[in-house]
């Protein structure tokens, strides 16, 4: 009879909280979710949103910290009252969170194209200066010809294609490259890689994900062949001899859980919410 | 064939060697142009503005350690002291093969698991975040149960059997023996195990990515998240250049040392012990 009381008591209270759980908490605390440093993301964000001051970035210290955009979203769709920022070619792949409208403007490569969502920044692939290896060239022409942009457009990425854009002949060269960096370039290197090996058998693409700021180190100490940034390149890598080429232009979405409400966002309340100003979501609706 | 051992043993002392050498050849330049106290010290981590704190990645680790030992430990002994000396042959035959599955799981799996299972039920029944060093600290004690396991369980092994006999031969009851006999016999062999275990705590860096929250600043709370000194090196080494890299290099070093500084300690207290 008492483990039965228990049980059903047990019970009871699990459909009262799946209940309770079911509805948006709004006087939950906001869980920021943001990336490390190095983070190519996070350094067109903050500079974008005025997070970002005098060279000095003040995002929430109590901001968790993931490494990747991958790791972004899959904590923010484990989590209500989750807020990150991530590559938006990613976020269009992806429909376990919501990407906010921010002004009024929905997150979308027509509103980047035409000025009105304005958070975005140029995916860069890195060289140490002119490369001499022709591997190298011919896969950056790949990469900005006809071909190589239809891949990037086709990805979510804005693509600065034109019907003068040349098209991509195939030289049959063999051996291998290493490109790495970004993990928000990462997905669209890879299907560029594909296309590229499909068209010349004998090369072999590898891509890494480390980050924008280790691609451009790498790129720049000779790790990788071809670095990838999803920012601006800082003055003091130009220096470096870091040579940037923009493959395409790539939003960054502010993402939250499906669950939550909420479906726009000011560049204002996005800058409150990212320096801890604001910490809960009842205080953000005001 | 002795000297095929004495290679093996020389490649294991060459390799510590090596380590200890980068480390300190690496990490010492750091400090000739910051002051070690104020590393140490210091509670501020903004290497892009030279301003080098690891104070609050040193309580990080010290505490998440903590945590999994506290609860890894305790759970880890009894359950070789009952695969030993308590269990039936049935269950010893289902606990063994478990054992070893823990131990054989990619730390990259632990850490989904934390934050798929453990840090969506933190958060739903103890509140915060979820990302937390309590979260870190229950997915690292189950990380280092089957090293503190599989090592006691040897150790207790290990103990002839005279002395259990010996001890009921004197009237005291199977669980007397066991503990009051056997098991402090056991005593330096399971306490390897558990600076083993706390070996591999302090040093995991995969699975603590993804649950402690890796926020750079002192923590009021276990449900607060916190970052390692092992997670800090991970997320900045990629990119960072200079004296952010050698900052870096000397969080290693300051690793290497508490590591080596636990070790002494263990191996002291266990050597008291055993002329005693």
């Amino acid at each position: 009879m008492k483990i039965r009381k228990i049980l059903a008591l047990t019970l009871a209270l699990t459909a009262l909280s799946a209940i309770a759980l079911a509805e948006f908490d709004a006087s939950k605390t906001i869980s920021v979710v943001s990336r490390e440093e190095g983070s190519g993301t996070r350094g067109a964000f903050v500079e974008l949103t005025g997070v970002l001051v005098d060279d000095v970035d003040n995002t929430y210290l109590e901001a968790s910290i993931s490494n990747s955009t991958n790791l972004v979203l899959t904590t923010v769709a484990g989590n209500d009252a989750a807020v990150g920022y991530a590559s938006l070619s990613s976020v269009l792949h992806n429909d376990t969170v919501k990407a906010l409208k921010v002004e009024g403007v929905e997150a979308s490569t027509e509103n980047i194209l035409d000025g009105s969502y304005k958070i975005a920044r140029p995916f860069n692939v890195v060289t140490n200066g002119e490369s001499e290896n022709p591997l190298v060239v011919d896969f950056l022409s790949f990469i900005l010809s006809q071909e190589g942009q239809a891949v990037v457009a086709d990805d979510g990425l804005v693509s600065g294609a034109t019907a003068e854009t040349p098209g991509y002949q195939a030289a049959a060269l063999s051996g291998s490259l290493t490109v790495g960096g970004s993990t928000s370039v990462a997905p669209v290197m890879e299907i560029l890689a594909e296309a590229y090996m499909a068209l010349n058998p004998d090369v072999l693409v590898e891509v890494q994900s480390t980050g924008s700021s280790a691609g451009v180190t790498g790129a720049l100490d000779g790790t990788y062949d071809i670095g990838m940034a999803s920012r601006e390149l800082k003055d003091s890598e130009v220096e470096k001899g870091a040579l940037g080429i923009v493959i395409g232009t790539d939003g960054i979405a502010v993402v939250v859980n499906l669950a939550n409400p909420l479906d726009d966002i000011t560049i204002q309340q996005v800058h409150q919410v990212f320096t801890g100003e604001v910490t809960t979501w009842a205080e953000l609706n005001q | 064939m002795r000297g095929l051992f004495l290679a093996s043993a020389c490649v294991c002392i060459l390799a510590v060697g090596v380590i200890c050498f980068f480390l300190i050849a690496n990490g010492l330049p750091f400090f000739r142009q910051s002051s070690l106290i104020d590393f140490i010290s210091g509670t501020q981590w903004a290497p892009l503005r030279n301003i080098f704190g690891i104070l609050p990645m040193i309580v990080g680790s010290f505490v998440i350690t903590l945590g999994a030992l506290l609860l890894g430990a305790p759970i880890g002994v009894l359950t070789a002291i009952m695969m030993t000396r308590f269990a039936s042959n049935k269950a010893v035959r289902l606990m063994k093969p478990a054992v070893a599955l823990l131990a054989g799981i990619p730390s990259v799996v632990y850490g989904f698991f934390g934050l798929m299972l453990l840090v969506p039920f933190t958060r739903n029944t103890l509140g915060g975040d979820g990302l937390s060093i309590f979260v870190a600290s229950v997915l690292l004690a189950i990380m280092i149960l089957p090293t503190i396991i599989q090592t006691s369980e040897a150790a207790i092994r290990a103990v002839p059997e005279s002395y259990y006999e010996g001890s009921l031969a004197l009237g005291a009851t199977h669980e007397a023996s066991v503990f009051r006999a056997v098991v402090p016999s056991a005593r330096s062999g399971i306490l390897s195990g558990i600076v083993l275990g706390l070996g591999r705590a302090i040093g995991e860096t995969t699975a603590v990515l993804m649950v402690a929250g890796n926020q750079a600043r002192l923590p009021s709370g276990i449900l607060q998240g916190v970052r390692t000194l092992t997670v800090n090196v991970l997320l900045e080494m990629g990119y960072a250049a200079d004296l952010h890299r050698e900052s870096l290099i000397a969080t290693g070093l300051v690793l290497f040392v508490l590591v080596m500084a636990v070790n002494f300690l263990f191996s002291f207290i266990n050597r008291r012990r055993v002329l005693q």
